[in-house]
């Protein structure tokens, strides 16, 4: 009965959102086809504008709702520039109000196709703005909190102990009981007092047989060895070292899914020692604009000082992120990013494993001295185009011919062999 | 009686030896484990992109004084408006020789760090936009260029400008991108211009 009415009542709020367009349509505006217009808004406006909310430009659904003026509307989509250039009054006032961004001209849609737009851009608002479609509130999952974990813990210790208090009162109480009952005489006691002494002196008889207590002894040796020989051999190695980062920032999604290139965020990698730590303004390369609703997203807003609303940025309220650093050579051993990637050219995932599949980076390689040591090893060197070891080879031919070799021919004539 | 012996004392040590291995692996992944003289491995000389508490804003890396210019580094005196854009057009040339070399490493740069959005190809076809990112227009077809012009016809200081400074949608690229890379990107970018 329930679908029944549910049905009932989609089918009249479609007909009522029918009826409504049609009037729509045919009383103040030119005809437009909502439909097709929406294809040109998702392909072309899209990217820019939304209709209830702003984005990079302004949100159309207000605008162009109260805006009739539909020729003026449509040269303006044409080429705002060009009315702007033209010093129309009302073209330049929009300009100079958001900053004068410009809109791209879009000369290729016809007058038709402009008024399919505008169609779409008034129903699709006017359906916003029903107080139906306005969308719920998210509550987002979340999973069990560890005081939550911790509470059921203590709840079954407790129970436990509750359980072993009860079952020595009832004994006891049937003690008495007994006692009282005269059931319960001094030869059971007797007994009972046996049983006792008789298991103390099984333990006594273990506790004082040498191969037991020799077994015992070397199972604890063997036990604390192997633990000590683990713990040494993995003091100062952080392999699989997986901190909490400050922001839910998942490698799959952007390398694996979108397949953006490493070298996007840590452009450092290629031409410095550090691979570099992406500033924000990278994030906001993309986020000014996708996933503005996210709680992580607004993590970067907040560290920005943005306000996502004004799109506007406030430098006194901006912090900066403090990622925890994963990977981390001793202070003691030189490592050059870009020597490794550019002229060596290993690809980022020999050493940092497959991080496009890590929702959570953790550390893949040891990153110890054997670890490097086994590569350098096993690594030949493409000496060819390198200017370093053109040099160097050259110097080498003139040692074979017995040709005299100074310090200059090696270099030694660079300023920062002395002033470094 | 002594040979049993024997078997159950090999056999409750080798029992032993797994328990222990498999409870000393089930480690902590939050934490670093032990570290021994951390004073050798925290490193006293902060990287560029950790913390320093010697700077009020606490960051190593601090933007260098207005009005200088990094080593390596051609300043670019164009305004981030439509005059600006307009003055780069008609001024600025590319600082490269058009080699085979830089036109491959432009095409490398290229497809680190645009053709997220603007596709391999340049139709502004990226997997970023097929996954719901506004699309950019294509480089070869259509007239959507800021001043309405053909894209195909963009020059050197107008991409440079784009480049350096974002445009609508698109951020600004200064920060990946030095000027020497920016100028190989172009490079590759004319290339698309033409399919």
């Amino acid at each position: 009965m329930r679908s029944i009415s549910l049905i009932l009542k989609q089918f009249s709020r479609s007909v009522l959102l029918i009826a409504g367009l049609a009037m729509m349509g045919s009383a103040a505006h030119a005809q437009g086809d909502a439909a097709k217009g929406k294809g040109i808004f998702t392909t072309s406006c899209a990217s820019c504008h939304k209709l209830d909310k702003n984005g990079i430009g302004p949100a159309l659904g207000p605008i162009v709702t109260s805006d009739t003026n539909d020729k003026w509307l449509t040269s303006w989509i044409h080429n705002s520039q060009a009315l702007v250039a033209a010093g129309d009054p009302k073209a330049v006032a929009i300009y100079k109000q958001y900053n004068e961004t410009p809109m791209p001209p879009f000369p290729q849609y016809s007058d038709a196709d402009v008024a399919d737009v505008l169609a779409y851009i008034r129903t699709g608002y006017a359906e916003l703005q029903k107080p139906d479609n306005a969308q719920p509130p998210v509550v987002e999952e979340k999973g069990p909190s560890t005081m939550m974990v911790l509470g059921l813990a203590l709840v079954v210790v407790l129970a436990f102990v509750i359980i072993l208090v009860l079952n020595r009162v009832v004994g006891s109480l049937e003690k008495l009981v007994s006692k009282k009952d005269g059931t319960y005489t001094e030869q059971d006691e007797l007994a009972a007092e046996v049983v006792k002494a008789e298991r103390k002196a099984k333990v006594m008889a273990l506790v004082m047989n040498k191969k037991f207590v020799f077994f015992v002894a070397l199972v604890g040796f063997i036990v604390s060895f192997i633990w000590m020989w683990i713990a040494l051999w993995r003091t100062n190695v952080h392999q699989g070292y997986q901190p909490v980062q400050p922001i839910k920032y998942s490698h799959e999604l952007h390398a694996g899914v979108m397949k953006i290139d490493c070298q996007y965020c840590h452009s450092g990698a290629y031409k410095s020692k550090n691979a570099s730590i992406p500033s924000l303004n990278v994030c906001m390369n993309c986020h000014n604009a996708v996933k503005t609703e996210s709680p992580e997203i607004h993590k970067i807003y907040d560290a920005l000082g943005y306000d996502p609303e004004k799109r506007t940025y406030d430098a006194s309220k901006a912090r900066p992120i403090q990622w925890v650093r994963i990977h981390n050579l001793p202070d003691l051993v030189y490592f050059n990013h870009s020597q490794h990637v550019k002229v060596g050219k290993i690809i980022c995932q020999d050493c940092h494993g497959p991080v496009q599949t890590m929702k959570e980076v953790y550390q893949y390689s040891p990153l110890t001295m054997k670890w490097c040591i086994q590569c350098h090893r096993r690594t030949e060197v493409n000496t060819k185009g390198n200017a370093y070891y053109d040099k160097m080879f050259a110097v080498h031919e003139m040692i074979k011919k017995g040709e005299k070799v100074t310090a200059a021919a090696m270099g030694g004539l660079e300023c920062g062999k002395c002033h470094y | 009686m002594l040979a049993m012996n024997k078997f159950r004392i090999l056999g409750a040590s080798v029992m032993v030896v797994a328990a222990t291995v498999m409870i000393s692996s089930c480690d902590n992944k939050r934490s670093t484990g032990w570290e021994y003289a951390p004073n050798m491995y925290r490193h006293l000389a902060p990287d560029a992109d950790q913390e320093n508490k010697v700077f009020a804003d606490g960051k190593t890396a601090q933007l260098p004084p207005d009005g200088t210019t990094p080593v390596g580094f051609a300043r670019f005196d164009y305004a981030k408006n439509r005059d600006g854009y307009d003055l780069a057009a008609a001024e600025v040339k590319s600082i490269l020789p058009q080699s085979k070399e830089n036109f491959e490493e432009g095409k490398v740069l290229y497809m680190h760090f645009c053709s997220p959005c603007h596709g391999e190809t340049g139709q502004g076809d990226g997997l970023v936009v097929q996954h719901g990112y506004g699309a950019p227009p294509s480089y070869s077809k259509g007239n959507s260029s800021r001043t309405g012009g053909s894209m195909k016809d963009l020059n050197d200081g107008q991409i440079y400008h784009t480049i350096t400074y974002g445009l609508n949608s698109m951020g600004s690229y200064a920060s990946q991108l030095s000027p020497e890379e920016r100028w190989k990107v172009i490079m590759y970018v004319h290339h698309l211009q033409t399919l």
